[in-house]
């Protein structure tokens, strides 16, 4: 069965881009628009792995990833990786990956496959 | 200082009471004296016969004690009189000095109806208004960060997508593409890239004249962070078999920010590699100094000339490359390194030779700094730095000065070399003594931004421990 991966920001056109180069590589694409709609589809279905982008409008993100706890979340966003972490966002043992933007296609899938295949 | 003040306001409180005292109790002795003479000068001349012994005896104490109590109780009124002046003048000077130290909420509660209670009342109103704009600041101040954020974000989010697109159609996920088309395609990430950096660097350039710049202050081993950001940086030099060799003392353990010294150090090593030949090796030091630690990364590369020192850490300067290089970054790496390391007191400067290769030093102090202040990058150094070593030739040659800085300057010869080997003239024809001349180069070297003082040895030549060899 194909590996499922959340992907979850508020821009459509980065959902779209994300969605496409995962699943050309094999990969199913569940779509979320922010931090409560992410909650809302992780208990529909449990996927994989999460793509979370971190400035969405709506509940601050730091919120929901506290209530995620037993599926892998990989940060994808603007913001700087040192940011992130003062704002504690990078603590939670869950968390296994950030993506800085504007990503690498190459880079995004070999490190998507790396944390699925576990 | 402060314990030199606080007695002179006592002097001076006292001074005022002392004063109005010593004026009620003058007042006090002279007035009844007066009286008494001239009552007692009146008497005996209206009296017939002059007065028994024992009677002049008992009508001079009498006198003595009635000026001694109305001395006493009029002394006693003036000290009162004073008190009251006083007191209220004392609570405008400690909420004056409330003021000074920027605490506008002082309020004075002071129920004189005469000028000094005018006065408490406009200055009760001057500081509301100190109040408000304070208040009025601190949003503005937090509007511009917010602002900050925000376009951060707008800014950079189309590149994403577009990126990815673009990336796509590389890849071939759409359809198989000839080489001229991958060939356009590479060109237009280029760019994107390009574009998503010079967004990102403007950034960082409004922030630190902002002072809005984070800084994320941990316990650290610096050296660590030297070590690990080489490490990071040695496949970018291995395209020109470029040598990345570290050197480090033991450093304590300081509160500092590694993300940014790393941030520094990969900007110093990037250039290091843009302008070095093949095969050749980058040197990264850091020393522990008295107060703080200086890092310096050195090339053997093209080096770099003086008119170009003065400018390459300003906003966009990039230097004249004649290699067949196709993108030279944004010209925003040194100013925004610059920002960063004076953010935090710290220093920033080069020693450069052509042909003998560049060595740039920045410190960072030992104790972290606590308040971040603004750096002004977005201006011209080059007027700046000129009209520092105008000053300076004017100090030390007097009238003539000024005339010999126009000639250096018709010359384009005000560059630190230039100036040295002028300096060197003056001192080989006896105009100045050599320990003027080491003076002036050590100002001069100040105006330069940089750290080392010149040792006053008559016989020595100029040489520099962390500068270049010249042999």
């Amino acid at each position: 069965m194909k590996k499922s991966i959340l992907v979850v920001d508020d821009e459509p056109d980065v959902r779209q881009s994300v969605k496409m180069i995962l699943e050309m590589n094999g990969y199913r694409v569940i779509e979320a628009v922010d931090a409560d709609d992410c909650l809302k589809k992780v208990k529909e279905e449990k996927p994989d792995l999460i793509l979370l982008d971190i400035m969405m409008p709506g509940t601050p993100v730091g919120e929901i990833v506290k209530k995620i706890n037993d599926i892998k979340i990989a940060f994808m966003s603007v913001v700087r990786i040192s940011d992130a972490r003062k704002q504690g966002l990078l603590a939670q043992e869950n968390v296994v990956d950030f993506f800085q933007k504007p990503f690498n296609v190459s880079d995004l899938i070999e490190r998507v496959r790396l944390h699925i295949e576990q | 200082m402060d314990g030199k003040k606080f007695s002179l306001q006592n002097i001076l409180f006292s001074k005022l009471n002392v004063k109005i005292t010593l004026l009620f109790f003058t007042v006090g002795i002279l007035a009844p004296s007066a009286a008494i003479f001239y009552f007692y000068l009146i008497t005996v001349s209206s009296l017939s016969e002059s007065i028994p012994i024992e009677q002049a005896a008992m009508l001079r104490t009498v006198a003595i004690t009635i000026i001694i109590l109305i001395a006493v109780n009029t002394t006693l009124v003036g000290f009162l009189i004073s008190k009251a002046i006083s007191k209220p003048i004392k609570q405008l000077y400690s909420a004056t000095r409330e003021v000074e130290k920027g605490n506008y909420d002082v309020k004075l509660d002071i129920k004189n109806r005469d000028e000094i209670g005018k006065l408490a009342n406009a200055f009760n109103k001057t500081t509301a208004a100190l109040a408000r704009i304070k208040d009025e600041r601190r949003e503005l101040d937090s509007a511009k960060t917010e602002f900050l954020s925000i376009t951060s974000h707008e800014l950079r989010t189309p590149i994403t997508p577009m990126k990815a697109q673009l990336q796509m159609l590389e890849k071939d996920y759409f359809g198989k593409l000839t080489d001229k088309q991958k060939e356009s395609l590479s060109i237009i990430i280029r760019n994107t890239d390009r574009l998503d950096n010079i967004i990102v660097d403007f950034l960082e350039i409004s922030r630190i004249e902002a002072a809005r710049l984070k800084f994320n202050f941990v316990e650290v081993n610096l050296a660590e962070t030297v070590r690990e950001t080489v490490k990071f940086m040695e496949g970018f030099g291995k395209e020109k078999n470029i040598e990345l060799v570290v050197k480090t003392d033991e450093l304590p353990t300081i509160e500092a920010d590694p993300d940014r010294v790393s941030q520094i150090l990969r900007n110093l090593i990037t250039n290091a590699i843009k302008f070095s030949q093949e095969n050749s090796k980058i040197e990264v030091e850091a020393k522990l100094r008295e107060n703080d630690i200086l890092f310096s990364v050195r090339d053997y590369g093209t080096g770099i000339t003086p008119g170009d020192q003065i400018r390459i850490f300003e906003p966009f300067y990039q230097v004249e490359q004649h290699s067949k290089r196709k993108y030279g970054g944004t010209g925003l790496g040194l100013a925004i390194c610059r920002g960063i390391v004076e953010s935090q007191n710290g220093k920033i400067w080069v020693d450069s030779k052509i042909g003998r290769g560049s060595k740039f030093f920045f410190t960072i102090p030992l104790e972290p700094v606590r308040d971040i202040k603004p750096i002004k990058v977005l201006f011209s150094q080059k007027a700046v730095v000129e009209k520092k070593i105008q000053e300076e030739f004017q100090t030390m040659l007097g009238p003539l000065g000024n005339i010999e800085f126009n000639e250096l300057k018709n010359k384009n010869a005000l560059g630190k070399e230039d100036l040295f080997k002028y300096i060197d003239s003056l001192t080989d024809q006896y105009i100045i003594t050599n320990n003027h001349g080491l003076d002036f180069k050590n100002h001069i070297s100040k105006i330069f931004g940089e750290e080392k003082e010149l040792n006053h040895n008559i016989d020595t030549l100029y040489r520099s421990e962390e500068g270049l060899r010249r042999d």
